[in-house]
């Protein structure tokens, strides 16, 4: 007789098998026929640069927390509302529960609004452009100096 | 009632003390302790020499069972034996601070208000009837003791002073230990258990139990007195401390650990004593002779009173486990004596050096010459230390000395050895500082006057009271000794 | 279905702090800062006197979520008195250029809402939310310091270690849901008792449950899960530090001592000596260790470190006692903890910056929190001095304060139940202890040095005297406090 765990383990072994099996169809069965425009990463046309390993914006981490929280509050207002809605409770209350659900879900909304609201009114959306500063250095040597010795032994440009 | 006003007056003194200024300090706090010495004076004289507990004072404090008795309680109260370490504390705390009097400390205010602390700390120790009451005053009077040699002290005070209030809270820590365990002991009264000292005695617990409660006790009393090998803090703090600290560390904070033996370990666990108080005895003899030699090679005059005090302290401890009612009465009859002894000694030590500049032996010499008063209360004192008939010493350790010979022969010719070896190094000492020829330091040498020499007038005419009239102080401290004797047999 | 009409008044505190931190997040657009400590001031003292509005009753709250007794309602107080003193040492922060000073009393009342609910959970999740709720709360806190880098050195560590102790938390509630099929306390605590009288197998249960004690035993910083402490300790604005020392070892021994006490009482037998080999491990080496600091603040994370071994003392003497002990102890270490990190604040702002000690861009902002800086500060700062002082012979357990009743009691429980050799490594420890809090006082009465006289905000002081004045009355009269018990 399985245990419990035993019907897991056996559904995980069953799992790995069929995907194992799908691709090992799929790849039979399909034709095979790379070509270089076909093995890049975006298929778009979009040419990848130098490894993945490279520093985003910060700001990329702000929009995205943002977005996630507004994302979890969604997977918590489905669930919501199929409560909301249920027949056998509102008549169970007298319609009391309606009210008590919305100001529940009302509450919770509120306060993620509230959060956003923080988040904008202290400027974390705006999307500030960063401003290259040349540094200054006390030289009595002209600017123009440099920019002519930079010129003259400028690298080649890749094409 | 009184007992409650010993403690809490010289905390009041203490206070005001701290609060006045600098020039009248000292004066404020000679008041304060003269008031507490009348308080005491009251007390002694209207002592009823019986075995029953008086003046008490009792309140709830911690712990209490529903019907507000037990638990950890504020009680405190004096029998025959809390009866003359109380007036030791009382009479010995102005004299100290009296003889400040030709001295100026920095910070006088702190000074002296610290001292008065202490003193309330002290009377405490002696008073309670709970043992963490005892306890709780036991380590509150380490740190006025502290902060008086840490911050007053010579050289090296610091590190000296710090070793020395390690050392004793670690004795004391494990004293904890086995309160918290006999507390938690006693049989629950109304839902608390009891922390009275007398609920104590009454347990029954098994021999082995009563082993460790003996060494946990054992080792912090052992440290404060101190008693071999736990003595080692004791030399340099006496030395580095200014001399009104050792004055209170030797004479009366030593007496705690004395008072401490006969109060907790011999009632509480008889059975404990019964095997390992033989160890016990034999460290404290030990004690006694390697004090005493030590004594006998020292230089410093202050050193040589600590090592005197450390072998005396021994044969105290070794009457108190002789447990018989001679020891026990001569452990509390010499806690007087050795107290008003030591203070005086320490303080004509603490004398030469204001007007000689050094303490060593050999530097002194002929002092006798031009000053009559310091020569006889020196050889008042001395001989009093030394225990010669008609003087207090002779009293205590007289009874000591048949205590321990009762007990057992051979240890008590070796406790004796303390009478002879005390001689030999206070003979010494007097004879190199006060006879001979004049060395260059002391030419010059100024006779007592003034409040230094009221100081060891008072302390000479106890040295003769003790001495001349014991039974004023024994007959008050014999019912409760004798009733203390039931527990322990 | 039907409703409950909930006698809401106890959850008051929860909801106040949740609405007043938002409600001070929004104060922080105002220009002027002054407003922001006495706002949160206010809300700490609602929240505090809300707490106590049911005294005596006892609740459960959301269908076995959440329990109110007086037991809870004493460790809430403990915990919002100490932030409030906290909050009420933190003046200088309204004048920093670099704070954010509203956000981050916002988050402390939040993280507050995670320690009220670690005190008073009767479900697991709770727990868990709470010790998040409060754990990321103190990972901001510890890095506020954005451009010192040790700050942020503190608050990675922090969080990388404080979220693998999440892990192992979560992985052994998961367990125990396996193995009794409820997150509920009283539910697993029946599981207990009827699994071990029916004999059979509880290895599922067993390993969930130290899992779940592994987690919350990181959470309080007991040895050998306390190797993030002295950094995080170091690291963090001593403001937080202080924070984190006290509000969140409290609550965590509350969340501690209501587990074992309802769930794991069963098994006494069974997790008793693992506790035991914890608590002798915290106490040897919070207490050796600090011994060998030079920095005053990483000796005050050592003694943290100790301070959860006496702690661990009252729940290995698991008793009706060690809920009395475990609340008085944790006040009392609040109370001088906060003193001494006052304390240190000031002497540390006065010191000039040691730029010549450590030289580079990054620490130069770092003030000088060494042993040597209270050299001579009780001659001109005769109150600092006394403050210092009597904070460090309470955490010493000296008779006369407060500590010594904290420990007094933890000790009389575990002698309860006949574990004296437990007492004696923690005495022989005590006197260790007392070794490294009396460097401080040495330094401050009986060393030379130059300080001057530092000048204290009068409601700074106020806070440091009635830290003291509290210590010293719980010292004289413990009954103060056990008589809400």
């Amino acid at each position: 007789m399985l245990s419990q765990f035993g019907i897991m383990f056996l559904f995980i072994l069953t799992a790995f098998a069929f995907i194992g099996g799908i691709l090992l169809f799929g790849k039979l069965l399909r034709p095979d026929r790379p070509t270089e425009e076909k093995l890049t990463t975006y298929e778009s046309g979009e040419e990848p640069v130098g490894n993945a390993g490279v520093q985003f914006n910060p700001r990329f981490y702000v929009v995205a927390l943002v977005f996630v929280l507004f994302d979890v509050e969604l997977v918590l207002l489905f669930p919501w509302a199929t409560v909301f809605g249920q027949p056998t409770l509102i008549a169970e209350t007298g319609g009391l529960w309606g009210w008590f659900a919305l100001t529940e879900a009302v509450v919770f909304v509120v306060i993620l609004a509230l959060g956003l609201a923080y988040a904008w009114a202290k400027g974390y959306l705006d999307w500030e452009k960063p401003q290259p500063q040349l540094p200054t250095v006390a030289t009595k040597v002209p600017t123009t100096l440099y920019e002519q010795v930079n010129e003259r032994y400028k690298r080649p440009t890749t094409p | 009632m009184l007992t409650l006003f010993l403690i809490l007056f010289p905390i009041v003194a203490a206070t005001a003390v701290l609060f006045s200024t600098d020039t009248i300090a000292k004066t404020a706090a000679l008041i304060g302790a003269i008031g507490e010495l009348v308080i005491v004076g009251v007390v002694f004289f209207t002592f009823v020499a019986n075995d029953q507990y008086q003046f008490g004072f009792d309140y709830a404090w911690f712990g209490a069972a529903t019907n507000g008795s037990s638990g950890v309680r504020l009680s405190g109260a004096i029998d025959g034996i809390s009866l003359l370490p109380v007036v030791l504390t009382g009479l010995v705390t102005p004299l100290i601070i009296l003889s400040t009097f030709k001295q100026t400390y920095t910070r006088p205010t702190s000074f002296y208000a610290l001292i008065l602390f202490m003193q309330a700390a002290l009377m405490g120790v002696f008073v309670a009837r709970d043992g963490f009451l005892f306890y709780f005053f036991f380590e509150a009077a380490l740190i006025p003791i502290y902060f008086l040699a840490a911050m007053w002290g010579g050289e090296n005070r610091i590190a000296v002073t710090f070793k020395f209030f390690v050392y004793t809270i670690f004795g004391s820590l494990l004293m904890l230990v086995a309160l918290v365990y006999l507390y938690r002991q006693t049989p629950l009264v109304s839902g608390a258990h009891s922390a009275a000292i007398a609920d104590f005695y009454a347990l029954n617990l098994s021999a082995k139990a009563q082993g460790w409660v003996f060494w946990a006790f054992f080792i912090a009393f052992a440290v404060k007195m101190p008693l071999f090998p736990f003595h080692t803090w004791q030399p340099d703090t006496y030395v580095e401390s200014p001399t009104p600290a050792t004055m209170l560390l030797a004479g009366i904070m030593l007496k705690m650990g004395v008072y401490g033996l006969i109060r907790l370990i011999l009632p509480i666990v008889p059975e404990g004593v019964n095997i390992w108080g033989s160890t016990a005895m034999i460290l404290a003899v030990i004690g006694i002779v390697y004090g005493a030699i030590i004594a006998v090679r020292q230089r410093d005059m202050k050193r040589l009173i600590a090592y005197s005090s450390f072998s005396h302290v021994g044969l105290m401890a070794a009457g108190v486990f002789s447990r018989s009612e001679m020891g026990l009465q001569g452990a509390l009859i010499q806690m007087l004596a050795h107290g008003v002894n030591v203070v005086g000694l320490f303080f004509i030590a603490e004398l030469i050096l204001q007007r000689t500049g050094t303490r060593q032996l050999d530097q002194l010499g002929g002092i006798t010459r031009n000053t009559p008063r310091l020569t006889v209360y020196f050889m008042i004192i001395l001989l009093g230390s030394v225990a010669l008939p008609l003087t207090n010493g002779f009293v205590g350790e007289f009874l000591l000395l048949s205590g321990v010979y009762g007990y057992n022969h051979y240890i008590g010719l070796a406790a004796g050895l303390t009478i002879i070896f005390g001689a030999v190094y206070m003979l010494r000492m007097y004879q190199k500082s006060m006879f001979g020829q004049p060395a260059p330091r002391t030419a010059t040498f100024v006779d007592l006057a003034g409040s230094d020499s009221y100081v060891l007038l008072i302390l000479c005419v106890f040295v003769f009271w003790m001495g001349l009239y014991p039974a004023s102080f024994l007959k008050l401290t014999e019912p409760a000794v004798l009733n203390l004797m039931q527990f322990i047999k | 279905m039907t409703f409950q009409t909930y006698d809401c008044l106890q959850m008051l505190p929860i909801i106040l702090l949740s609405l007043s931190g938002i409600a001070l997040l929004f104060l922080g657009f105002q220009k002027s800062r002054a407003l922001l400590l006495p706002a949160t001031l206010l809300f700490l003292v609602i929240a505090f006197v809300a707490n106590f509005l049911d005294w005596g009753k006892t609740y459960m709250y959301f269908r076995d979520m959440l329990l109110v007794n007086n037991l809870a309602m004493i460790f809430t107080g403990v915990v919002l008195l100490s932030t409030f003193m906290v909050v009420s040492l933190s003046g200088s922060l309204a004048d920093d250029e670099d704070a954010q000073p509203a956000e981050y009393y916002a988050i402390l009342l939040f993280s507050l809402v995670g320690a009220i609910m670690m005190i008073g959970f009767e479900n697991l999740i709770m727990l868990f939310v709470g010790v998040e709720i409060l754990s990321v709360a103190m990972y901001i806190l510890t890095g506020s310091d954005k451009r010192n880098l040790r700050s942020n050195e503190a608050a990675l560590k922090y969080f990388l270690m404080g979220a693998f102790a999440t892990g192992i938390l979560l992985f052994g509630i998961a367990l125990l849901y396996g193995a009794t099929g409820s997150f509920v306390l009283s539910g697993i605590g029946n599981y207990a008792h009827s699994a071990t009288n029916a004999g059979g197998s509880m290895l599922l249960f067993y390993v969930g449950m130290f899992m779940l004690l592994i987690g919350m035993l990181f959470k309080v910083s007991a040895a050998p899960f306390h190797f993030w402490t002295p950094d995080v300790y170091d690291g963090a604005p001593s403001l937080f530090t202080a924070y984190m020392s006290t509000v969140v070892k409290t609550a965590g021994f509350a969340a501690l001592l209501r587990i074992l006490s309802v769930s794991f009482s069963g098994v006494y037998d069974f997790w008793w000596v693992a506790m035991a080999v914890v608590t002798v491990l915290t106490l040897l080496i919070g207490n050796i260790t600090a011994v060998y600091q030079a920095s005053f603040k990483r000796m005050m994370a050592y003694s943290s470190i100790s301070h959860a071994g006496y702690l661990l003392i009252g729940l290995v003497g698991l008793s009706q006692a060690s809920k009395p002990a475990i609340a008085f102890y944790s006040l009392a270490y609040s109370l001088s903890t906060i003193a001494a990190f006052g304390v240190l604040m000031l002497v540390a702002r006065n010191r000039p910056l040691n730029a010549a000690v450590f030289g580079d861009q990054t620490t130069l902002a770092r003030t000088d929190e060494h042993y040597d800086a209270f050299n001579g500060l009780a001659r001109k700062n005769p109150l600092l001095g006394f403050v210092m002082a009597v904070s460090m012979l309470s955490l010493a357990g000296i008779p006369l304060t407060a500590g010594f009743w904290g420990k007094f009691m933890v000790f009389s429980a575990a002698a309860d139940r006949g574990a004296v050799w437990l007492l004696v490594v923690a005495v022989l420890m005590s006197a260790v202890g007392i070794y490294y809090y009396f460097r401080v006082v040495i330094a401050m009465y009986f060393r030379e040095g130059q300080t001057d006289t530092i000048r204290v905000a009068p409601f700074y002081r106020i806070v440091l005297i009635a830290a003291t004045v509290l210590t010293l009355a719980l010292g004289l009269l413990p009954n103060l406090f056990q008589g809400l018990i």
